[in-house]
């Protein structure tokens, strides 16, 4: 079972490749001088900067190599940075015309469904969104599909194995959704394990969320409750079923 | 008429905007639940007494584990035949386990049952309780609704709906004293053997000499360490302190790796669970942390600074002895079985709530207190810094491990108040009913988390920032040599200090705060990189063309470079919003600041007590125990941490009580080798645990049959290591004529020895001591 979208996978390879770079150089160097620069008598020891008590020792720097490590990791970062900046453009698109269009307009002859596709990059385009509610409460969800029928989005109930009763919210592969969120207690925060995204609800506050079901998401997925609210927190689970 | 007439309109708008703001009332197609004895809070504000609820088929008293099947009903109210919807319920039983026997009703835990969508039609539901093994008094709670179902799915009925409750208490087959919480008989446990501890010491003293056994021989040993204000006492408090809570804090943590080490354990249950991980969380970082770094500082700042004590020692000694209480306050709920359950972070609206625990009142009351202790400790420690420096020391040839302590608690100082007016509005919140974060009354949810990471992110930095003090002074030392880049390194702490406060946004990025602070913030975050890489390559680079000597602290000092590294480098994963909002709350996070708070500050720590042990004591450590405490701690902490970044990314949620693998007949939320690393980490995290009590014993043995240790074990060039060790009371430092004094730092630099002091040193200087208090300080 891999819990990795795509986008996830993306950056996650990128900054594994630079965290082997920067660690083969720190953890290279640092193997070759704890047992180069060594001295087996502790006491014939090489004192080269004449250290004395009492004395503040002579400086030991070198402003080239300080710069070095100075300039460096900030180019570094200045790209990790921008590589991790397009995905954001999709976590966080307009709700008016931005990468998942308008709401869908159900009236319209033209209307066909969200039409999501998937770039290379693991960004999900689509024509249109579908809104639906998610309510955070202590300690289920309860999942609400407003005016959209039952092939776009169904709610339930289910008996699980492990968890016992959970809502079970029902959503169709190529469709994206987004989640219009509140909490009636205190904060929570779905965790859409599998579409590798969570978001507070807030009491008093709206806070939303993209919900792009692409047509490679697994059949059955788990919700669980990621911000800390109270007692029966780590059993406030729910199920997402991405049917097509 | 007209006046009549207006007032009737007044009292419709009276009673259309109540109506309004009463809390939106929803009936649940999937059930009631949150309720307990508090009351019902799905249906209006009050209960209706036209509504009568009913359970049906309890026995008078009931046998062992016996099944009672049970009828709950109601009478009343807007229900009626042939509406959409009839009514639903709520029951709770204290003890026991409540299953159903159909589609009607829906278990939300043992105790908890109620109606589903199916069971939305009916006004009388069947249930099933197994009484429970033991003698209990089991009370039962039911809430009822009666609908009128005026309006069909979600949110159906938001009017005219009544509710109501109905309590029933039941006894076992004999009349008994309830079993005591676990919580309690820890708490009883602890005081029993503690006074027990104290008699049986008491009594060999006795043994040992009857006739001093007496009140006026032991009163001045006591009262000594009680009243005493010399900074190297207190700083052995600071030590006796932390450590124990090293240790209370290493036991809550073993107990929760228990309940972790296999799926869907129920060693704890999840109201335990939370206390521990919420006490596990204040007392590492509040009581054992920052309680250790005031011991070091006290004992090393006046010593490396050659001074004679820290510059008001009355108030080190009032920061010291809030400690104490300040922790017995944080503890209190946990003797009546209701500690703090918040998670440190004490999130907001949770925290005001009427769920949170009762202790998470004197959770709050302890941490202002420790709020205060932590200010007053460093204003000493900067007012030392300020004006008792040795002649010729410059702030510049302050020794790097006082730099460290001056970085940190000047950041201390920046975000401190944040936290303290927080956590005061939070207990006012609690205790008067002020609406600080009451959501009803316009209380703003976000607030707290702002202000708790505007002082939480600094604070991560002011516990690790004085273990890259140390060490520096420990990786130059023991390469015998000068550190590489001594102002880089000061710049860098200060860039530290800086960049801490424009950061915090990242414990943020999933809360509904504004994109645009999470993209500034994401940009600012990706900056800690910088100065914490020069520290490192710093550090690397000091150990060129040196000479390593490897002893127990340079082993520790090595180890941290390699874990601090590691948690810096997994540091970087999480600024990187579209990974963040998969690895935000998961074990990732669990394992990122594992490897920054222990494989940073602790192994610091460690590296500092084998370093400084000789000087404070005055004996030597054993080099063998301290070796094998290094390698089997090193080795089990590296077990124990590393498994859980690939447990967060397979999506182990942060602070639940338990967690479920996927099986081919069941879906979990993990998939199966997940059980496996568990059950790893766990073993792995005994290992660590007691691999640490090779220190307590080396540091116990020590004591009693060390070797004498000389004034410069180590080869170090500060002040510290020209005063005997152990030092005397009022610190003295040998001077090259062989008397005994007050030092004068030389400077093997000569041409900034003879430098006046640039601007910056002469800003910093007036900053903290106007003119006029240097003249008064010198006299």
């Amino acid at each position: 079972m891999s819990v990795m979208t795509p986008i996830f996978e993306g950056l996650w390879d990128h900054y594994i490749l630079w965290s082997v770079i920067v660690g083969a150089i720190a953890f290279g160097w640092l193997y070759h001088h704890s047992f180069w620069f060594t001295s087996k008598d502790g006491e014939k020891v090489p004192n080269v900067d004449g250290l004395e008590i009492g004395v503040f020792p002579k400086h030991n720097d070198d402003m080239r190599l300080e710069v070095a490590w100075t300039i460096l990791p900030f180019i570094l970062i200045v790209w990790l940075t921008y590589y991790s900046w397009e995905p954001l453009d999709a976590m966080w698109t307009s709700e008016d015309g931005g990468i998942h269009g308008n709401e869908c307009d159900y009236d319209d002859p033209k209307y066909n469904g969200s039409n999501n596709s998937m770039n290379s990059l693991g960004i999900i385009k689509s024509d249109c969104y579908h809104v639906i509610e998610i309510t955070g409460q202590q300690w289920f969800w309860s999942f609400d599909c407003l005016e959209l029928n039952d092939s776009l989005c169904d709610t339930g109930t289910e008996t699980m194995e492990v968890y016992g009763s959970v809502p079970v919210l029902s959503l169709k592969k190529g469709e994206t959704y987004l989640a219009v969120m509140e909490s009636i207690d205190v904060t929570h925060a779905p965790w859409f394990q599998h579409l590798g995204t969570k978001e507070d609800t807030v009491p008093g506050m709206q806070t939303t969320l993209w919900l792009p079901i692409s047509e490679q998401m697994t059949e059955e997925s788990m919700v669980l409750c990621a911000e800390y609210c109270g007692d029966a927190h780590s059993i406030m689970a729910a199920k997402l079923v991405a049917h097509n | 008429m007209l006046k009549a007439r207006s007032k009737l309109a007044i009292m419709a708008l009276v009673a259309i905007a109540a109506m309004l703001a009463l809390p939106s009332a929803h009936s649940l197609p999937g059930g009631i639940s949150g309720v307990q004895q508090s009351g019902c809070n799905c249906h209006g504000a009050v209960p209706s007494d036209s509504v009568v609820a009913t359970i049906d088929g309890l026995p008078e008293s009931y046998n062992y584990s016996e099944e009672y099947e049970i009828t709950v009903s109601f009478q009343g109210g807007p229900s009626q035949e042939g509406n959409v919807n009839q009514g639903g319920f709520h029951l709770w039983a204290s003890e026991g386990t409540l299953t159903v026997n159909d589609a009607t009703a829906q278990v939300y835990n043992q105790n908890e049952v109620g109606h589903t969508d199916a069971g939305n039609d009916q006004v009388s539901w069947t249930v099933t309780w197994t009484a429970p093994a033991t003698d209990k008094n089991v009370d039962f709670v039911l809430h009822v609704n009666s609908v009128n179902g005026n309006e069909d799915g979600a949110g159906g009925g938001t009017s005219g709906d009544m509710w109501s409750k109905a309590v029933v208490s039941l006894g076992g087959p004999i009349e008994v004293l309830e079993a005591a919480d676990p919580f309690v008989v820890l708490g009883v446990l602890i005081i029993v053997s503690a006074s027990l501890l104290a008699i049986t010491l008491a009594y060999v003293f006795y043994r040992k000499d009857p006739d001093a056994f007496d009140w006026d021989n032991f009163a001045p040993w006591l009262a000594d360490w009680l009243t005493s204000t010399d900074h190297k006492k207190i700083g052995t408090l600071y030590f006796v302190a932390g450590l124990f809570f090293l240790g209370v804090g290493g036991i809550m943590a073993m107990i929760i790796r228990i309940q972790l080490a296999v799926p869907g354990n129920d060693f704890l249950t999840q109201e335990q669970y939370n206390q521990f991980f919420t006490l596990h969380g204040t007392t590492m970082i509040f009581l054992a942390a920052m309680p250790m770094i005031n011991g070091f500082a006290n004992w090393m700042i006046p010593l490396q600074l050659g001074a004679k004590d820290l510059a008001l020692p009355r108030i080190n000694a009032m920061s010291f002895w809030l400690q104490p209480f300040a922790a017995l306050l944080i503890f209190t709920g946990v003797f009546s079985g209701h500690g703090a359950d918040t998670g440190w972070t004490g999130y907001a609206p949770y925290v005001v709530s009427e769920g949170a625990h009762h202790g998470t009142t004197m959770w709050a009351a302890g941490q202002i207190m420790l709020v205060a202790s932590s200010t007053l400790t460093g204003i000493n420690f900067l007012t030392t810094m300020a004006v008792m420096r040795a002649p010729g020391m410059g702030w510049m040839q302050m020794p790097l491990f006082s730099w460290s302590i001056l970085v940190a608690n000047v950041m201390l100082f920046l975000s401190i108040p944040a936290f303290g007016v927080g956590l005061i509005q939070v207990y006012l919140d609690r205790v008067v009913g002020t609406a600080f974060y009451d959501i009803a009354a316009g209380g703003d949810p976000l607030l707290w988390s702002h202000l708790f990471w505007y002082f939480g992110h600094p604070e991560v930095y002011v516990v690790v920032v004085p273990s890259f003090g140390i060490i520096s002074e420990v990786i130059a030392t023991s390469s015998r040599r000068s550190v590489f880049g001594y102002r880089s390194m000061v710049y860098a702490m200060a860039g530290i200090g800086i960049v801490a406060f424009i950061v915090y946004g990242h414990h943020m990025f999933t809360s509904g705060m504004s994109p645009t602070l999470r993209f500034v913030t994401m940009l600012t975050t990706m900056l800690v990189a910088v100065p914490t890489g020069i520290k490192v390559f710093n550090w690397l680079m000091t150990m060129h063309g040196g000479s390593l000597v490897y002893r127990t602290h340079t082993l520790w000092a090595l180890g941290f470079l390699v874990t601090f590294t590691l948690g810096g480098i997994s540091g970087m994963f999480f600024p990187s919003i579209a990974m963040d909002t998969h690895l935000h709350e998961s074990y990732f996070v669990v394992a990122h600041f594992h490897y920054v708070l222990v494989g940073g500050t602790v192994f610091g720590f460690f590296a500092g007590i084998y370093y400084w042990w000789p000087k404070a004591t005055g004996k030597m450590l054993s080099e063998k125990l301290g070796v094998l405490h290094f390698l089997t701690a090193f080795i089990s902490y590296n077990a124990l941490f590393w498994p859980m970044h690939r447990l967060g990314v397979w999506g182990m949620t942060r602070r639940h009580h338990t967690y479920f693998v996927t099986t081919e007949e069941a879906l979990g939320s993990l998939p199966m080798e997940a059980a496996g690393w568990n059950m790893f980490i766990t073993v792995s995290g005994f290992l660590f645990f007691f691999s640490n009590f090779i220190l307590v014993f080396n540091m116990i043995a020590s004591s009693i049959r060390g070797e004498d240790a000389p004034d410069d074990p180590w080869g170090g060039w500060s002040f510290e290591w020209m005063t005997s060790s152990p030092p005397p009371a009022h610190t003295l430092y040998k001077l090259d004529d062989g008397s005994w004094g007050i030092p004068t730092l030389r400077d093997a630099n000569e041409h900034i020895a003879n430098e006046t002091p640039g601007w910056l040193s002469t800003w910093f200087q007036k900053l903290l001591v106007s003119d006029d208090d240097t003249e008064e300080a010198a006299h």
